[in-house]
């Protein structure tokens, strides 16, 4: 498994993913049933209810404190549940010890056995359940080469570069052939590139082996770019579970708009179903569309939009609406899409892509201009649209 | 201090040395940041000479001499020969080998304690350790005379028990119960360090891959912690071996140790030479003691631990 040339873990996840159909695995069914925690008196987890099919790479996504943490140890017996049930292929584990439970866990300090070889720290679950020392070796190598270690196996944790130290620490999770893989925050410790590099292998390999899998994490990025499922957590709670595309693009609450990725928030009133979406007035006169989540809005309801930046393009208004500065929607080129018209109030270059900010009646509202389109002069009056299926609508909180 | 100033200097030089200079200026560029080096250092390595290196240096020169100042073999032949002296050598080791595990036994447990505790219960408990250092060695002997005696506390349970009182006084007992109550918190603050750089994620990475507890402990907790427990057995076992007012106090005049011998014969028989070599066995048979020690404890992946 070298970088690069993997590129399984690059794919945006597809739609509604059939882990167990890929990768094969019937076991590592997890089920979570109203789980509450409190520690030191504050209730960290409120209610978590969620149900992983076998070979699923679900990630528990959200800021530090949501929870996402005492709830993977939970999973993996560190921690005892208030009230609420931990089952794996139908067997509840709520109050069985962590060492009983079949668990693989990686940690984020990666938590390598510093006495011991490499190829010691990947064996030590073998050499609890009591396996020989010569099949214990054997497999030992066989996970070395899997996670791309070959020949490594004599060196101790110090010697490593914190990449290698990750693979080790997957391997040592892995040959156990657990239920599940946790992951508390493998790649924080690395940087950036690495841990692209990283998240890709984990991706691939987790793919392969098929072993169910919970990936906890800030960095909304990693979410996306490995997962099959995203629980986004606030205040110890799932504020939404959907699949990556789903989440970014149809976020469920406020919080999941403004934590998964940049977003312009707009607030306007519904104004009607249209073909390709809902209609949406904005500063009361310009209409524009975008998908409801959940129940469309009544007419004349206060609603919000979300619509990122790389969805918003940026049209130059002609002269002769932009001399009248009449409502977008009345212009014969604007008329095909409705539009938000504003004035260009600033761009950044950012290397691959060039940012647009766009001052308009509803507030700024921030564009990425694609590889190549021109850029508007400062001052300039345009006209920001999107397609209606790459905005989405909620009742305003 | 020396060694510091010098790896300093050696990073000085490479930039300085691989400069195109004239090869005359060279020298002079070389050693002067060396001479720095060595005269901030002086005053550390003058007072590291006078205070330590020339009294072991006396200590020794005189060991090898009569008491009229010639030189001789005879002091070590004598002890070395003597098997009163060579008994009470192996009584020595044995008091100081009895201390160290008993601190070990006692301070393991306590440290192991401590690591889970909050900063604020640690200071105080810390503080409970460290308070017998803040008594006079007598006053703390003493104590130890009225709790351990036949009249004391102690025996009075046994009595109360219909128990007949051990005798615990001005025996082996007393003295390494006094010695452990002294330095323990040489071996427990050694220890508390050596755990606390210990990864706290380590123990429920081994749990999560079915170690139980007792075995977590063994496998994980106590190979790591062998920095610590060399640190603290080497400091508990010199001291004791040359500790002289608690195993004068509580051994009574059964137990007679190497100090006690020193103090004699330099303050009763004015034997200097005599006190010197006895003084300088001990110290030879220490350091190959704890040597040995620290070669045992380090054993396999300790270079890795000891890193």
């Amino acid at each position: 498994m070298t970088a690069g040339t993997d590129t399984v873990g690059t794919e945006s996840a597809p739609t509604e993913a059939d882990p167990a159909a890929r990768a094969g695995s019937t076991r590592g069914r997890l089920v979570l049933k109203g789980i509450h925690k409190s520690l030191g008196g504050k209730e960290v987890v409120r209610g978590i209810d969620l149900t992983m099919e076998p070979g699923e790479f679900l990630t528990l996504l959200g800021p530090s404190g949501c929870g996402k943490s005492t709830t993977l140890n939970m999973v993996a017996g560190h921690l005892l549940p208030d009230s609420g049930a931990v089952e794996v292929d139908g067997r509840d584990i709520t109050r069985l010890p962590a060492n009983r439970r079949s668990m693989g866990m990686v940690f984020q300090s990666y938590a390598l056995f510093p006495h011991m070889t490499v190829a010691e720290n990947i064996a030590f679950g073998l050499r609890m359940r009591k396996v020989g020392a010569a099949r214990r070796s054997r497999r030992a190598a066989e996970f070395l080469e899997l996670v791309g270690l070959d020949g490594m196996g004599e060196r101790y944790p110090r010697q490593l570069s914190g990449g290698q130290r990750q693979r080790t620490a997957l391997a040592r999770a892995l040959i156990v052939e657990p239920d599940l893989l946790l992951l508390d925050e493998p790649f924080s410790n690395l940087d950036a590139q690495l841990r692209v590099r990283l998240r890709e292998e984990v991706g691939a390999l987790q793919r392969r082996v098929g072993t169910t899998t919970i990936l906890v994490t800030h960095d909304q990025d990693e979410a996306l770019a490995v997962s099959d499922r995203i629980a986004v957590m606030a205040e110890g709670a799932i504020h939404q579970l959907d699949v990556p595309e789903t989440v970014y693009l149809r976020p469920a609450t406020d919080f999941v708009a403004q934590f998964v990725g940049e977003v312009n928030v707009l607030d306007g009133t519904a104004a009607g179903a249209a073909a390709d979406g809902h209609r949406c007035r904005i500063g009361g006169t310009h209409l524009v569309t975008a998908t409801p989540v959940g129940t469309a809005p009544g007419d004349g309801e206060s609603v919000r939009l979300y619509v990122r930046p790389e969805a918003v393009r940026v049209r130059a208004l002609p002269e002769a609406v932009s001399g009248k500065g009449g409502p977008a929607t009345t212009s014969a080129p604007a008329a095909a899409e409705p539009g938000l018209p504003g004035t260009v109030e600033a761009t950044r270059f950012l290397g691959t892509r060039v940012r647009c900010v766009v001052a308009t009646a509803a507030g700024r509202v921030e564009a990425t201009l694609p590889f190549g389109a021109e850029v508007p002069g400062l001052g300039e009056e345009v006209i920001c649209a999107w397609q209606a299926q790459h905005a989405s609508l909620t009742a305003r909180p | 201090m020396a060694g510091s100033a010098r790896v300093a200097d050696g990073q000085a030089l490479t930039p300085d040395g691989s400069a195109p200079a004239p090869g005359g200026s060279r020298p002079v560029a070389k050693r002067g940041p060396w001479r720095t080096g060595l005269l901030l250092a002086s005053p550390a390595i003058a007072v590291f000479a006078l205070l330590f290196i020339a009294p072991l240096f006396m200590l020794v020169y005189n060991s090898f001499r009569t008491q009229a100042g010639a030189p001789t073999l005879h002091n070590y032949t004598r002890f070395l020969g003597d098997s009163f002296y060579r008994d009470v050598l192996w009584h020595t080791l044995w008091i100081g080998a009895l201390t160290t595990l008993g601190c070990l036994v006692v301070g393991y447990p306590f440290a192991v304690y401590l690591r889970g505790r909050s900063p604020r219960a640690r200071n105080y408990l810390s503080l409970v350790l460290l308070s017998p250092l803040l008594i006079s060695m007598v006053t703390r002997a003493y104590g130890w005379l009225v709790l351990l005696g036949p009249k004391g506390p102690i025996a009075d349970g046994f009595q109360a028990m219909g128990l007949e009182a051990p005798k615990m006084l001005y025996n082996d007992t007393a003295v390494v119960i006094g010695m452990v109550h002294v330095m323990l918190a040489y071996m427990v603050l050694p220890l508390m360090g050596s755990l606390d750089r210990i990864d706290p994620a380590l123990t429920p990475a081994a749990k999560g891959l079915g170690a139980s507890g007792w075995t977590c402990f063994w496998r994980i907790t106590v190979p790591l912690s062998l920095p610590g427990m060399l640190a603290g057995s080497l400091i508990v076992f010199s001291l004791t071996v040359s500790s002289f007012v608690t195993p004068a106090i509580l051994g009574g005049p059964t137990v007679k140790l190497m100090p006690y011998f020193v103090y004699t014969e330099a303050t009763s028989n004015l034997n200097w030479p005599y006190a010197a070599a006895i003084g300088f066995v001990l110290i030879v048979v220490t350091t190959i003691l704890t040597a040995v020690y620290a070669r045992l404890l380090r054993g396999r992946g300790g270079k890795e631990v000891f890193a």
